[in-house]
């Protein structure tokens, strides 16, 4: 049963992967009962696949709901801090001895307006965290709404929304914002989170370390739980700059009270910058040279990415690159790099071929024969017809050629001509 | 009982999707019981200090600081005793139970990770942003692909855009029913055409005729057909005479035997053709190679999810690789080269390699052939049918 399923109309290969990889026996079983259902449903085996790729769409659910949830904790961490803050301002009240009249009606009253303050801050939270569930739930409708009619808008959406996380993740803000806006996509991509972002990158390319820091504190515990060392990072930084303006004595408190607890798992980076001391920031010795190179920071800068896609579900890589690769990867044939590969192919283009060039290159177990004249395939409905010279055109083409010319062919890659009597069918298994 | 199947496979991810959804639904209503707790503790709290702050303002005796002491006492008591801040500790609780239960659903329906398959080779930056900008201006998106070249900082990538403007000049006045640039264009462009086979000029020639038969006066129409059409009347007499008929129907073509010459599909079908002729002579394809790469990629991807799995169960190494160890079969409209693969070697045939047609019309790999003939040197039967054929009598085939 699950065999039969799984051999599907051009793969959706579920086990085509696993089995032939593990066993690599059963693809012929596979290829009987697939010609079977090949002609059954083609629409259905375009809507698995459609199924199949929205099984790559965690980056897409994930990003909003961690927004979400990062809003919902921070709101209520508030309250909480207000809400006990207010209690105890009750309890301090309670025991002061000497508390006048005025002073407890004063002492009151700025509690009772504090809290005014936190209903409002509330009714803000609030509103934000509904924004953020609409926006939530604007992704899993957007996924829902993926059928056979839209199939072809969907693609191209997909496809812009690729291009923006793309766009955001190279800091190119503004196509990104115009290209979802010119789109109307706005709910479908994730430019509100990457503003977060876009602060602390802009301080660290000015050599600014106190956004960085904020975010890290903000994160604490998250950041805590993924080991990140990206805090420690910031403040060997921090530390380097401080030995460059040979301020020591300030680099070493600086040291004591920041670096120091990180000693007990990042001893020998700490070791390594407090060598530093030793030498100054004009230093030839290149293993601590480079520790005062201005690509630091912008190794800083990349490293802050890193950590913010991991602590929002994203990928690590932009998912054009992934995509693009598996596509390069999967499209990649030795003709592809032939001088007459079609300009239909993306790989006929110098730039992809570049781009696929560290790839490697797909594999068939079936052969599968294009027509040279009309590009589709030959198979058993269109099958290939073989020319006294050896060439070979689809049955298609050669009728269509034959009834213009009074059953005469040309092969239009040598220019011979003959009858199409002279033709005899190939059988390709 | 395919179709059956499939629509089972279907329907298990709508089911899926609902699951996800019903996750969804029941943290946006914790969230929100939760937000009201907060909203009652801190109500709760306002109106008790609230209360006791009346009372103290009422009682105006400036000689009974004790009793202020007591009731501040028991308002802390009230405040201690309802124990609101473990009432919020607990709807927070609740809630997370929530979020993480739905955080778990999207791993477990969805690839949590699918960068897993990428190869640890970074793109050219500067080839990649020339290919995106291309695609935005293939696909007409002049402005954004503009903002690109300026935040990118590739200006020599401007240079694709004049050549798609034209393009999108002339689909966009086709949109609107007016074919006066698409018609300069190919009568420019005639001689191109004419070499390239294509008959996009005369398309282009009769559904303006149509037009003007549907909006204007026979006789318009009648002009039109003596000064522009006319010269195709000797090879194309079929479609002349056709068109002549419709002169029948001036003004209400939509309900003649040739509605389908006027028909919207027909101009969508027209300007389709027209763009790829001019990507063509741009020597570019009709979809834009991105999109094509990009859609290849989001087919082959989970079969390639499933192979890392593999491969990482066995310790294979995925970066090092130079084929895929399996096919990832993707859609037809993704094939662009003929592959022959022998079915009795499964080797993929080469220059080296070539395949070869048998009498009967089988055909295999040389090298196989070869081997069924012991080195050329006697006759064999055809794995495939019971014919004798001789090495002298196998053709090599080109694709």
């Amino acid at each position: 049963m699950e065999m039969e399923t799984d051999a599907l109309p051009n793969g959706n290969s579920q086990a085509s992967a696993g089995s032939a990889a593990s066993t690599g026996t059963n693809e012929g079983a596979l290829a009987i009962v697939a010609v079977g259902a090949v002609s059954a449903a083609p629409p259905s085996s375009q809507m698995n696949k459609l199924a199949e790729s929205l099984k790559l769409e965690h980056q897409f659910l994930r990003v909003p709901f961690e927004h979400y949830k990062k809003t919902i904790r921070s709101n209520h961490r508030i309250v909480e801090k207000e809400v006990s803050a207010v209690i105890s301002g009750v309890g301090e009240a309670a025991d002061s001895t000497d508390l006048s009249h005025d002073d407890a009606v004063q002492h009151l009253s700025s509690l009772v307006s504090r809290l005014q303050g936190l209903k409002r801050k509330l009714e803000d939270g609030s509103k934000t965290e509904h924004l953020q569930a609409q926006r939530c739930k604007a992704r899993l409708d957007h996924l829902e709404s993926a059928d056979s009619e839209n199939i072809s808008e969907w693609n191209s959406t997909r496809l812009k929304r690729i291009l923006v996380d793309y766009m955001l993740r190279m800091s190119f803000y503004d196509t990104a914002s115009k290209l979802a806006q010119d789109s109307n996509i706005q709910d479908l991509v994730d430019i509100e989170v990457f503003s977060e972002a876009k602060k602390v990158i802009d301080a660290l390319q000015n050599k600014e370390v106190t956004p960085a820091l904020a975010w890290c504190a903000d994160n604490k515990s998250r950041l805590k739980k993924s080991k990140s060392k990206f805090e420690f990072q910031l403040r060997l930084q921090e530390f380097i700059e401080l030995v460059r303006s040979e301020n020591n004595v300030r680099a070493i408190a600086y040291a004591r009270k920041y670096l120091a607890p990180w000693g007990a798992t990042h001893m020998k980076e700490l070791q390594r910058v407090m060598a530093t001391l030793a030498f100054k920031s004009n230093t030839e010795c290149p293993t601590y040279k480079v520790l005062f190179e201005s690509k630091q920071w912008e190794y800083l800068a990349e490293q802050f990415k890193q950590e913010f896609c991991r602590l929002y579900g994203m990928t690590l890589e932009p998912l054009l690159n992934i995509y693009l690769q598996a596509g390069l990867s999967a499209l990649k044939t030795p003709f592809c790099y032939e001088d007459d590969c079609t300009k239909e192919d993306p790989l006929s283009q110098e730039s992809f071929r570049k781009l696929a060039s560290p790839l490697p290159f797909s594999k068939q177990h079936h052969s599968k024969l294009v027509c040279y004249i009309t590009k589709e395939l030959m198979d058993t409905e269109n099958p290939p017809l073989v020319l006294p010279n050896g060439y070979v055109y689809s049955t298609k083409a050669i009728e269509e050629m034959a009834k213009k010319n009074n059953g005469k062919i040309t092969c239009p890659r040598t220019g011979l001509v003959c009858n199409y009597t002279d033709l005899v069918k190939a059988y390709i298994s | 009982m395919f179709s059956h199947l499939i629509l089972q496979r279907f329907s298990i991810s709508r089911m899926e999707l609902s699951t996800m959804r019903d996750a969804f639904n029941r943290v946006a209503k914790k969230q929100k019981l939760s937000t009201s707790k907060s909203q009652e503790v801190i109500d709760q709290v306002g109106h008790d200090i609230g209360q006791t702050l009346l009372n103290i303002q009422s009682d105006q005796d400036p000689a009974s600081p004790v009793d202020q002491r007591s009731i501040l006492a028991e308002l802390r008591s009230k405040l201690t005793a309802s124990s609101l801040l473990k009432q919020l500790e607990g709807s927070q609780k609740e809630l997370n139970i929530d979020l993480s239960k739905y955080q778990k659903v999207l791993e477990k329906t969805l690839n949590a990770d699918i960068s897993k398959v990428y190869r640890n080779v970074e793109f050219d930056k500067h080839t990649l942003h020339q290919i995106i900008i291309s695609h935005l201006y293939h696909e007409g998106m002049f402005d954004i692909a503009d903002c690109l070249v300026t935040e990118a900082g590739e200006p020599e990538a401007v240079s694709l855009r004049c050549q798609f403007e034209e393009m999108h000049q002339i689909l966009e006045a086709m949109k609107s029913k007016n074919l006066e640039p698409a018609l300069s264009w190919v009568s420019e462009n005639h001689a191109r055409l004419k070499a390239s086979g294509s008959d996009l000029e005369l398309k282009l020639l009769k559904l303006q005729y149509m037009d003007i038969l549907q909006k204007k006066s026979q006789q318009d129409a009648l002009n039109y057909m003596r000064t522009y059409l006319s010269p195709f009347s000797s090879s194309h007499m079929d479609e002349i005479q056709k068109l002549m008929g419709c002169l029948l129907w001036a003004g209400k073509v939509e309900q003649s035997p040739y509605a389908d010459l006027i028909a919207p599909s027909q101009w969508e079908k027209l300007s389709e053709e027209l763009a790829e002729e001019f990507c063509s002579f741009l020597g570019r394809s009709l979809r834009s190679p991105l999109s094509v790469a990009v859609a290849a990629g989001i087919e082959g991807l989970p079969t390639l999810l499933k192979l890392a799995n593999v491969m990482a169960a066995k310790k294979q190494d995925w970066q090092a690789m130079k084929h895929l160890p399996v096919p990832l079969e993707l859609g037809e409209e993704f094939q662009f080269h003929s592959v022959f693969v022998c079915p009795v070697s499964r080797d993929q045939a080469s220059e080296e390699n070539p395949p070869m047609m048998l009498p009967c019309g089988h055909v295999l790999c040389k090298q196989s052939i070869h081997k069924l003939s012991k080195s050329c040197t006697r006759s064999f039967k055809c794995p495939y049918c019971p014919l004798d054929a001789s090495v002298a009598q196998c053709r090599r085939l080109f694709f």
